[in-house]
């Protein structure tokens, strides 16, 4: 069997998958293990496609599984690194976070699992197929099922307004910028007649030389697409409304892996499909000021929430904006230094899928106290640590993770945006300026980090948490946090491995010989980096060492533990007692309203009425959907159609039913008065 | 470069070496820098004093003490801990007295930066866990503290890179050293020097501890050998920010005699936790709002350091 085959069964496996479980939605268990059992078995066989891609180079089809020739599309299927790169993140979170619902989905009582997992694995499904597929026309087939999909599963909980409209805000958002995409594919399209990523990078070629200003245009559109899905500001304005109100399996999905898609189409067209050009430098530098939009805004922003789950979506703006900024660096820097632009390139990869694995753990942390005390309200939670310790220590992870404390895997990734956006700036000051703003928001991340880990985790409990009925979230719901957790952790210890396994993903994107050897950039040492790429060594990182030091240092810290405990000091727990007395459970709280009071103050204002915290509306005014009255009337066909025929229907047969008299006599009177005119009727027939 | 020793990556005995003198300089030293900083304290109130190596009797006699704790939450038994082990692990990355890191093979400035935040979540965490709100009230200040002066420390290390095109703590300390005062680096130091009395935590920026208004805020709760960690990884990150400060940003003389280079170091360091300790002891706690309007502003200033930097002043 060869690669193809493991790869297209294991796509196959999955809508298989979601026919089963549409079957079994009744049985809540058979439903959830056979959901579990399907993307288990694609997880492992998209990671073995995966590895192969990495060692044997990349796979395609010879013939196109399927062809529409007259538009000039067809279905080929063709993935490369960057490709096997996002469908192992993708199957893992699925993985993680199927695992995850199966007790997790108990907590939705009364909602049908049948709006659920059928739509999970499809949904999958459509994530695999976008990053798989080289023809536009399909991949807009894939990015609209995964939008769907997508939009079911964020309005799961659909008797709640909220819920629906948040849903619809997000349903118009990606619409409008599918539509903007739709419209540069076609204008691509026009010139060529085919639908063929080959075709269109011919295209844009063709466009780069004749016509400037249609380059733009087409560039312009597709960015508004990507830019709407990857939800950087101002056009994710969909992703802080509909994360808290979808489930959270299904909303470390949507952060984790659907939104860093907007990513994968950014870097698939504007790097690999934009030839070389002086584009690249203009697109670069608005692709990085839309990031530094996202970072500042979405960190401030998640600094001022008291949803657990909204302050958790602003961070994911936050980390996108991250990530853009690194895509929009690597850029503009490409012609002039192809080195630094390697190193943006690489921190911009290297920090999704730091994001993707933290996130998707930080979802599921939240769901986990959501699961246990109902309520996503910061303020109504606190000292759960010591209920939930396994909890507790995910979260931690997760939260030390968004702020890149090293040795966790997002140090790294910071360390390289950082380096490349300090050092690179020297020449460009404006990247210069945007390393600091870059720097800044890592400290305010680790300050909502904290408040959440704060408000939940720490402090005292609210009042309304009876503490004696909270216990630790079941073991399917512990498993894949501590998978996350281990990869967080993992990723950052030997960060030049994966950085030598992210190279070849950012190879495939760049004609061959494009970028420098791996060894002239980051050293050949085994264990650290020595990152060279302006001349002479910038910059030194090493984590094995880092952790031998603590060890030590913890180590000296034991002895004195051990010196304590000699002389005589005993450890003992009581309760706190200030104020003069002791208080009962909620009774004093420092809440998370509370937390970093004057610091949000210096953020907050308001215009034209509208109340903006950390820089953002305080509530968006979600779009209604209206339908004007006229299309409502047509629409409404019972009202049109239904309701005169049956009216009309009822009087008729009252009329009829009045020939009901009751009387023998008068029913005979009837008969014959037919019999009659039956004969009156065949003699006036022509006869023969 | 005229060090011998420690050589990036090339000698790691002498790397070694080098660090258990930097852990003894910042360790050991340390609650002698404090002892005189409270001497001089009496001094201006016209007291005697404690003795100079009080704070050594302090720590000996906290460690004996009974070990109270507020919440049978395991973190906090590790945060202080913690606290203490990072503070100890920022002391390999620093250049003291030598021209170089002992690790500076290992990590550069930003790891520092991020070492020392860690500290200071530690701290945060500590005082979270212990479930008091005074200690809240006082988490809350420390990051909000950390929100305002760390990107004066980093803008400063920036400069200094920019300048060395290189973010080693070494290759910067070098750079310095050879190359003379410069426009960028001097207005660096002046905005790092604004800053270091908050980044140590003396008045007029004791806001998280505040005994008069939060009790102590993080610190209410630790007692015994906890509040021993945290007291001494509070006067270990004095040393080293100073030390910090006085090699990076004033790093001469320079002799090359690896013991006289400490000797003058610690000189060094000496009047500039003395100039620390003056302002401690004549000026009035402020407002955290206050404070924090008061670093906004001179981080904004200080990006001036960069402008300079990038320009080749």
């Amino acid at each position: 069997m060869t690669t193809l085959w493991i790869l297209l069964c294991s796509l196959g496996i999955l809508a298989l998958g979601a026919g089963i479980a549409a079957i079994t939605y009744k049985q809540h268990k058979t439903c959830s293990w056979i959901s579990f059992a399907t993307v288990f078995a694609s997880t492992t066989g998209i990671i073995y496609c995966a590895a192969q891609v990495f060692i044997n180079g990349p796979i395609k089809t010879a013939q196109p599984l399927f062809s529409l020739p007259g538009i000039g599309a067809s279905l080929m299927i063709t993935v490369d690194a960057l490709s096997a790169l996002f469908l192992v993140i993708t199957s893992v979170i699925c993985f993680c976070s199927t695992l995850y619902s199966i007790h997790y989905m108990s907590y939705y009582k009364g909602e049908s699992l049948l709006r659920y997992y059928p739509f999970l694995l499809l949904f999958a499904l459509g994530m695999m197929g976008v990053v798989c597929v080289s023809d536009m026309l399909f991949f807009f087939v894939f990015w609209e099922f995964m939008t769907l999909t997508s939009y079911v599963l964020v309005i799961y909980e659909r008797n709640e307004e909220i819920n629906l409209r948040a849903g619809f805000l997000y349903f118009l958002l990606t619409h409008i910028g599918l539509l903007c995409m739709f419209v540069a594919a076609f204008l691509l399209y026009a010139r060529v007649g085919s639908f063929s990523f080959k075709e269109m990078q011919n295209a844009m070629g063709m466009l780069l030389t004749q016509n400037t200003a249609l380059l733009h245009l087409v560039l312009t559109l597709f960015f508004i697409g990507f830019a709407t899905k990857a939800a950087a500001l101002p056009f994710g304005a969909w992703l802080p409304e509909a994360h808290p109100v979808a489930p959270s399996s299904i909303s470390a999905i949507l952060s984790g892996v659907m939104i860093k898609m907007g990513v994968y189409g950014i870097l698939r067209v504007f790097v690999w499909m934009l030839p070389s050009s002086h584009a690249w430098y203009i697109w670069g530098g608005v692709i990085a000021i839309f990031g530094i939009i996202s970072m500042v805004i979405g960190s401030l922003a998640a600094l001022t929430q008291d949803d657990n789950k909204k302050l958790i979506a602003f961070s994911s703006i936050g980390q996108i904006g991250y990530i853009l900024l690194a895509v929009g660096m690597g850029m503009s820097f490409l012609r002039v230094a192809p080195p630094l632009a390697a190193v943006a390139f690489l921190a911009a990869l290297y920090h999704l899928v730091n994001d993707a694995a933290l996130k998707a753990l930080w979802f599921l942390n939240a769901g986990s106290i959501i699961y246990r005390i109902g309520t996503r309200d910061l303020n109504r939670m606190g000292g759960l640590g010591t209920l939930m310790p396994i909890t507790a220590t995910t979260g931690l992870i997760a939260c030390l993770s968004v702020a890149g404390i090293p040795p966790l895997s997002s140090f790294t990734s910071k360390w390289l945006i950082f380096q490349s956006s300090l050092i690179g700036g020297i020449d460009m000051p404006i990247y210069l300026v945007f390393g600091v703003a870059a720097f800044f928001m890592s400290v305010v991340t680790l300050a909502y980090a904290l408040k959440y880990m704060n408000a939940t985790f720490l402090g005292k409990s609210h009042g309304e948490i009876n503490r004696s009925l909270i216990t630790e979230v079941p073991i399917s719901m512990k498993i894949p946090q501590i998978i996350l957790a281990v990869i967080c952790l993992g990723l950052g210890v030997l960060p030049i491995m994966v950085l030598k396994v992210l190279y070849p993903a950012l190879n495939s994107l760049l004609p061959f010989g494009y970028l420098p050897r791996f060894t002239a950039l980051f050293g050949s040492g085994l264990t650290g980096i020595n990152l060279s790429f302006a001349g002479g060594i910038s910059g030194m990182w090493n984590p094995l060492w880092l952790i031998i030091a603590a060890g030590f240092c913890f180590g000296l810290g034991y002895l004195v533990f051990r010196f304590s405990s000699a002389g005589g000091s005993r450890v003992r727990v009581a309760e706190t007692w200030y104020g003069g007395r002791k208080h009962a459970a909620g009774e004093v709280r420092y809440t998370s309203l509370s937390f970093y009071v004057p610091f949000k103050q210096y953020f907050a204002f308001r215009v034209k009425g509208i109340d903006f915290e950390g820089l953002y509306p305080k509530t968006l005014h979600l779009p209604r959907m209206t339908i004007p009255q006229w299309l409502r009337a047509v629409l409404d066909i019972d009202h049109w159609l239904y309701y005169p025929f049956a009216s009309g229907f009822v009087r008729l047969s009252q009329w009829f039913s009045r020939v009901h008299v009751g009387i023998p006599q008068v029913y005979i009177l009837w008969i014959i008065i037919g019999v009659i005119a039956a004969i009156i009727v065949l003699f006036t027939l022509p006869a023969g | 470069m005229s060090y011998s020793h420690c050589q990036r990556g090339k000698d790691m005995t002498s790397a070694i070496g080098i660090g258990i003198l930097n852990l003894f300089i910042a360790l050991g030293l340390s609650p002698l820098f404090e002892g005189v900083a409270r001497k001089l304290r009496a001094t201006v109130h016209s007291r005697i004093g404690p003795p100079v190596i009080q704070p050594y009797y302090d720590l000996l006699k906290l460690l004996g003490k009974e070990d109270i704790r507020s919440s049978s939450n395991y973190l906090a038994g590790l945060a202080p801990w913690a606290c203490f082990a990072v503070v100890a692990t920022a002391t390999l990355f620093v250049p003291i007295g030598t021209g170089e890191a002992p690790f500076g093979a290992f990590g550069d400035a930003i790891l520092f930066i991020y070492i020392i935040a860690l500290a200071a979540v530690a701290l945060i965490v500590t005082a979270a866990a212990s479930e008091n709100p005074f200690a809240l009230i006082g988490a809350s200040r420390e990051m909000m503290m950390h929100l305002a002066v760390e990107p004066v420390l980093a803008i400063a290390l920036i400069t200094a890179a920019i300048n060395a095109r290189s973010f080693g703590m070494g290759d910067m300390v070098n750079w310095y050293h050879f190359h003379g005062p410069s426009l960028s680096m001097i207005t660096a130091t002046i905005f790092l020097f604004l800053a270091l009395q908050a980044q140590v935590g003396k008045l007029p920026f004791d806001i998280p501890e505040a005994e008069q208004e939060v009790m102590g805020g993080v610190l209410i709760e630790q007692s015994g050998p906890q509040y021993a960690l945290l007291m001494w990884s509070m006067m270990t990150k004095q040393i080293i920010f100073v030390s910090l400060f006085c090699q990076i940003f004033i790093p001469w003389p320079r002799t090359g005699n690896l013991a006289w280079d400490i000797l003058i170091h610690l000189a060094k360091v000496l009047v500039v936790v003395l100039i620390i300790g003056l302002i401690d002891v004549v000026n009035p706690r402020l407002r955290i709002d206050q404070a924090i309007k008061y670093y906004l502003l001179l981080v904004f200033f200080s990006l001036g350091s960069i402008a300079f930097a990038v320009i080749g002043a």
